[in-house]
């Protein structure tokens, strides 16, 4: 009941995502789409998650894509020009996808699976979800979450010398010099018998 | 809520995020906030296929995928500044300098 009212929201306010025309209004609803899937993930008891969610998306990442949006200042009426052009084409790809999709999943039974990690019984020993996660990202998963600890130490360096400002650095393609170069340029003849 | 609900969720806003991609061709940042969405879709059939089974696994592998999209969307946007900078757009047809 509650997951089908809150994945309706999720679905209208992810397509108005791509199909507003301000991208400002984009973001807003990337914002909100964020918020309706951490309820559903409420409503699938995985609490620390849903607020990790919140507090990274939300908190983070859209206020990231939110000022990337201001600060560039683009003329929003032209935005939606090559819509109806690209329009059929998406769809079809779209359409060929989720009939792939559907192909592959109808009348296969997932079956029983005997659960690796089990919720049930960490519940009955007494621990919240955050603290069954806690129990097995620092002790089974620890070389994974130093790895992603340092894929996040990598993008934060990449963003900032992306956008370092010192022009030493920085190597552009200057179409007019690579069309205008000439042979006498770049090879030298030199006679090597002479000497 | 069974596993069905959680696929027949993911697979459409997945399906969303890939329309996203191909609608959008004026506004590179449209194109990396759909590929949040898709992002998001799988992060819905980890979670769904952790409550089904009531395997934590499916939660603990959500977070590396949060981690992946923060770091994908610092880097993307500070991408899309440097390119802003030098060309004055961010139209997805007139990135076309290096003629390939």
């Amino acid at each position: 009941m509650f997951f089908n009212i809150f994945s309706a929201i999720l679905i209208v306010s992810s397509l108005m995502v791509i199909l507003s025309r301000n991208a400002v209004y984009s973001v807003l609803f990337l914002v909100f789409t964020f918020l309706n899937a951490s309820i559903i993930f409420l409503i699938s008891n995985a609490e620390f998650l849903a607020m990790t969610l919140v507090i990274v998306y939300v908190g983070a990442v859209a206020v990231l894509f939110l000022f990337v949006v201001m600060m560039l200042n683009i003329n929003s009426t032209k935005i939606k020009e090559g819509l109806l052009k690209y329009l059929p084409f998406g769809v079809l790809l779209t359409l060929v996808f989720v009939g792939e999709l559907y192909v592959i999943f109808q009348g296969e039974s997932l079956g029983f699976v005997t659960p690796k990690i089990d919720i049930e019984e960490l519940f009955q020993n007494g621990n919240s979800n955050t603290k069954a996660i806690g129990l097995y990202l620092y002790t089974d998963y620890f070389i994974i979450f130093q790895m992603s600890a340092y894929v996040l130490l990598v993008a934060m360096i990449g963003a900032i010398v992306l956008a370092y400002k010192d022009k030493r650095f920085i190597k552009s393609q200057n179409i007019y010099i690579q069309n205008t170069v000439r042979k006498e340029d770049l090879i030298k003849l030199i006679d090597s018998k002479k000497k | 809520m069974g596993a069905s609900n959680f696929l027949i969720l993911s697979s459409i806003v997945f399906a969303i995020g890939l329309l996203g991609i191909f609608v959008n061709r004026k506004n590179m940042i449209i194109i990396l906030m759909s590929i949040e969405l898709m992002l998001l879709a799988v992060n819905i059939n980890f979670v769904g296929f952790s409550y089904v089974y009531n395997d934590l696994s499916g939660q603990l592998f959500s977070m590396f995928i949060l981690v992946v999209a923060a770091a994908e969307a610092a880097v993307g946007l500070a991408i899309l500044t440097i390119f802003f900078k030098n060309k004055g757009t961010i139209t997805v047809d007139k990135i076309s300098k290096m003629k390939g």
